[in-house]
């Protein structure tokens, strides 16, 4: 089993919830973040006034998946995340050993 | 699942507990006339809950610690390998009178002590040196008992405002039945309990059914348990059942504060009749912490009281005498439509009050007064909404909403629209099928009209509502970066003036709302969105300097001194024309200030050296109005020295700083240097005082440049005025100088403040 982990722009929740649905993912976790990565401490230019922005709002979205469906999970997040503009977010996944639905006590990809 | 089935388990716990009494007797060779056991609280009263602990003392004539312990252990070792929860207490009679002495939750629970085994004799003594005590030392326990209440519903909130409330320890829920139950009790006020039995019944049985539907013994009834609870109890749905609760919840309270006011008007009895009542408004006094109503005052002749009286309360942090509530709700007359100005003024300054405008809003409400003021408001009342992210019900949203606004008035250009705004946002909750915001704006704008407000202000009212959740949707949904949302944002929201209204509404709506709805996260999204809109915007173009009229003209060529008073039956319009120089706004509003003449509005201009003002003034009630000669004689005194006059103002303000208040947000001075005219505009808003306007023109003269032209308004307690002022050559001041005069300006205004 895979931990995916996404960063992306908040307005891109709706389009990446719906791709996973689409994919058969149905739970996941959402957290409102704050961080930033290349684009740190750049100074935007919008319509002549300049916005400093140090520490940029963004979406963590967790999901867990059988190891055998990560990569695609991941092409599915990525491709709906995706405006081609700077800031766009990053994906990754690490493995995980141990999963289990607290209330009926299910171990391993049916915990899922 | 009733008081029968509570009584039940009452009974079968006590056969259990008189069973294990004498097997403990029997293993420690304890004798019977040595200790007793007996049951205290809801035990004591004989109910049990499902869920409920069992509440046990064990009295006795001073057993060493050694057999105690083994009694205590004997006893109840069956139970605690069972897992019954059981809150027990060991003490001598002694012991039970000290502690019983200053800790109230003892002193209440051994009011209900009930003997259940061993030497009844001991459980008789303390229960009657128990209530002995408590009406003995009332006086004493009341602060404690006024403490415990008040840190209850800090923490657990009103019950009947709840969405998930505590039926226990919220304010108006069981735990405030056995508090009023106890003052009763104390025979020191009569009380009627029998208002409270329905409510009792309610909730007992609401407790009872929700233990055994989670089988545990929480109290808080969950939004997720809400469905069970209110099928089991048959009501048609969650709502119904929620609705019912908060009804029994207020009743519980209004009795409770009835209980008080019953309580604190004996305490004062003999106090009371030398303090004195001090004319506060017309038809009003202030007497001790309360505002009431002049006996004998024709209540039905003056529909404005009622708002009046929230007002100066709200204002001064106090509450309005609960026997003029029912007198203004008895006599209640309409007010005309639409509202008069100041009664407009007065909601606007008794919601604007924060914290403190909750109680008193509570109260007019409990008599109805609110829905008949508002009739939209009687559908909102303890209005459920389903919905994870809110705590409250609507009205209580709204008001909650209205307190988060009363601290943003200084981000904007209109605090009253913003007020009203906030109070009302969310108007249009409840009726089934239509979304909030639009079927809210469709409910806002006549009624906007119904409260006076211009047809102007009313389409922004209007525009607020139907836009309340725009800023967060867009901000949260929607690429910022992308131009045309900030497009879509502007095709919407069409001036900045209603930009800056929707933000601060938006962030007091997020934080009524709770920490779930409204993270910095989400703060720093809608702000980043509201600049950059705002970039896109022309700006707040300020007031431009009033025009004069012709009539006004004709005095400017004339030039000397002179004053006219147009009567305008609740404010007099004074109409001033005087040669310019530097000082003379400070000289005017110096002048008010020592007749008491309160400055609602002002419109001044400066024509080839000659100034006209035109005023709209309050008047002192203690006062008789005064008379043309006298104002003109103090006005030309005042235009050679105004020193003997602020010894006077001096004294005005330290008087209104000593009074009891209310915590406003600071001042706040802007120099607006960015649009170039033939003067520098000076924008200041703050909460209003005394003297105010003669304070900042005489700081303004003080940093050596002109007041050519004002601007003055109150909005309820909020002061917004704009000046333009220019240097002594009359050119507009510099960049840097203009910042300067705010910085100074707002420094001495927070000082004073």
């Amino acid at each position: 089993m895979k931990l995916i982990t996404a960063i992306i722009k908040p307005f891109k929740l709706d389009d990446v919830k719906n791709a996973l649905n689409a994919f058969g993912i149905t739970g996941m976790t959402v957290s409102e973040a704050m961080g930033f990565g290349r684009t740190r401490g750049h100074t935007e230019v919008y319509r002549g006034a300049e916005y400093t922005i140090d520490l940029i709002p963004k979406i963590r979205l967790e999901v867990v998946v059988d190891s055998a469906d990560a990569d695609k999970v991941i092409d599915v997040i990525v491709k709906a995340a995706s405006t081609g503009a700077i800031g766009d977010g990053k994906v990754w996944s690490v493995p995980v050993d141990h999963i289990v639905r607290v209330r009926t006590g299910e171990r391993g990809v049916d915990a899922i | 699942m009733g008081t029968r089935e509570r009584r039940e388990r009452s009974d079968a716990s006590d056969r259990e507990l008189v069973e294990l009494f004498r097997g403990a007797l029997a293993i420690t060779g304890v004798q019977e006339k040595e200790i007793a056991l007996a049951a205290v609280g809801g035990f004591g009263r004989g109910e049990l809950s499902p869920g409920s602990d069992l509440d046990i003392l064990f009295l006795h004539f001073g057993l060493d610690e050694t057999t105690l312990s083994a009694f205590i252990k004997a006893m109840l070792n069956p139970l605690w390998s069972v897992g019954r929860q059981i809150d027990y207490s060991v003490r001598t009679r002694a012991e039970t009178k000290a502690v019983s002495r200053g800790d109230i939750k003892v002193i209440m629970g051994l009011l209900d002590i009930r003997h259940i085994a061993g030497n009844v004799y001991l459980t008789e003594t303390v229960s009657t040196q128990a209530q002995k005590q408590w009406r003995r030392k009332f006086r004493s326990y009341l602060p404690m008992i006024a403490e415990s209440i008040e840190q209850r519903s800090e923490s657990f909130g009103e019950l009947a405002f709840l969405l998930e409330p505590d039926l226990k320890e919220a304010r108006g829920g069981l735990r405030d039945i056995n508090t009023i139950r106890a003052l009763a009790k104390s025979e020191f006020v009569p009380i009627s309990l029998d208002r409270l039995a329905a409510s009792e019944a309610l909730f007992a049985q609401v407790r009872d059914v929700l233990h055994s539907v989670t089988a545990k013994p929480r109290d808080q009834l969950l939004l997720t348990e809400q469905d069970a609870v209110a099928a089991k109890m048959e009501f048609a749905d969650a709502d119904a059942l929620m609705l019912e609760i908060s009804r029994a919840a207020r009743t519980v309270d209004y009795v409770m504060q009835l209980s008080w006011f019953e309580i604190e008007r004996r305490l004062h009895r003999i106090s009371l009749r030398r303090s004195k009542r001090v004319p506060l408004a017309k038809g009003l006094f202030r007497y001790r912490n309360e505002i009431g109503v002049e006996i004998g005052y024709h209540i039905a002749d003056d529909p404005g009281i009622g708002l009046r009286a929230a007002a100066l309360a709200a204002q001064r942090g106090v509450r309005i005498s609960l026997e003029s509530i029912e007198r203004i709700a008895d006599e209640f007359a309409l007010l005309p439509t639409p509202w008069p100005r100041q009664s407009r003024e007065d909601l606007v300054a008794f919601i604007g009050a924060g914290e403190a405008m909750i109680p008193i809003f509570d109260s007019l409400d409990q008599e109805d007064l609110i829905s008949r003021w508002i009739p939209e408001w009687s559908h909102l009342r303890f209005l459920p909404q389903r919905n994870v992210l809110h705590h409250h019900t609507v009205d209580r949203h709204m008001l909650e909403t209205a307190v988060r606004a009363a601290a943003l008035t200084r981000e904007v250009h209109r605090p009253d629209l913003l007020l009203v705004g906030a109070l009302l946002h969310d108007i249009g909750k409840g009726y089934q099928g239509k979304d909030h915001s639009d079927y809210g704006a469709e409910l806002i704008h006549p009624l906007a009209k119904r409260l006076g407000f211009s047809e102007n202000d009313a389409i922004m009212l209007t525009k607020m509502v139907e836009h309340h959740l725009l800023l967060p949707t867009v901000a949260t949904r929607r690429d910022i970066d992308d131009p045309q949302t900030i497009e879509y944002v502007k095709s919407l929201v069409d001036s900045a003036e209603l930009l800056e209204l929707l933000h601060a509404l938006s962030i007091a709506d997020g934080e009524a709302t709770g920490r779930t709805a409204w993270s910095d996260w989400k703060a720093g999204l809608v702000e980043n969105l509201v600049e950059r809109t705002l970039a896109a915007m022309k700006g707040v173009t300020p007031a431009p300097q009033p025009e004069l009229t012709p009539s006004q003209l004709a005095k400017v060529s004339d030039g000397s001194l002179s004053l006219e008073i147009f009567d305008l039956g609740d404010v007099l319009n004074l109409e001033i024309v005087a040669p310019d120089r530097v000082g003379l706004l400070s000289a005017i509003t110096a002048v008010f200030a020592v007749t008491r003449l309160d400055v609602r509005s002002a419109k001044t201009r400066t024509v080839d050296g000659i100034a006209v003002m035109n005023w709209l003034v309050n008047v002192d009630i203690n006062l008789p109005t005064p008379s043309r000669e006298g104002l003109l004689e103090l006005i030309e005194r005042a235009l050679v020295s105004t020193e003997d006059l602020h010894i006077r103002i001096e004294e005005r303000i330290r008087s209104y700083r000593r009074r009891p208040g209310i915590l406003v947000p600071p001042p706040v001075v802007t120099a607006i240097t960015q649009i170039v005219t033939d003067a520098t505009i000076v924008e200041v808003r703050m909460h209003d005082r005394p003297a105010l306007l003669h304070t900042v023109a005489t700081a303004i003269s003080e940093f050596g440049v002109d007041i050519r032209g004002a601007i003055v308004s109150t909005l309820g307690a909020e002061a917004f005025d704009t000046l333009y002022v220019t240097d002594l050559s009359g050119a507009a001041l510099g960049q840097d100088q203009a910042r300067e005069l705010a910085e100074q300006l707002e420094i001495i205004l927070s000082a004073q403040d």
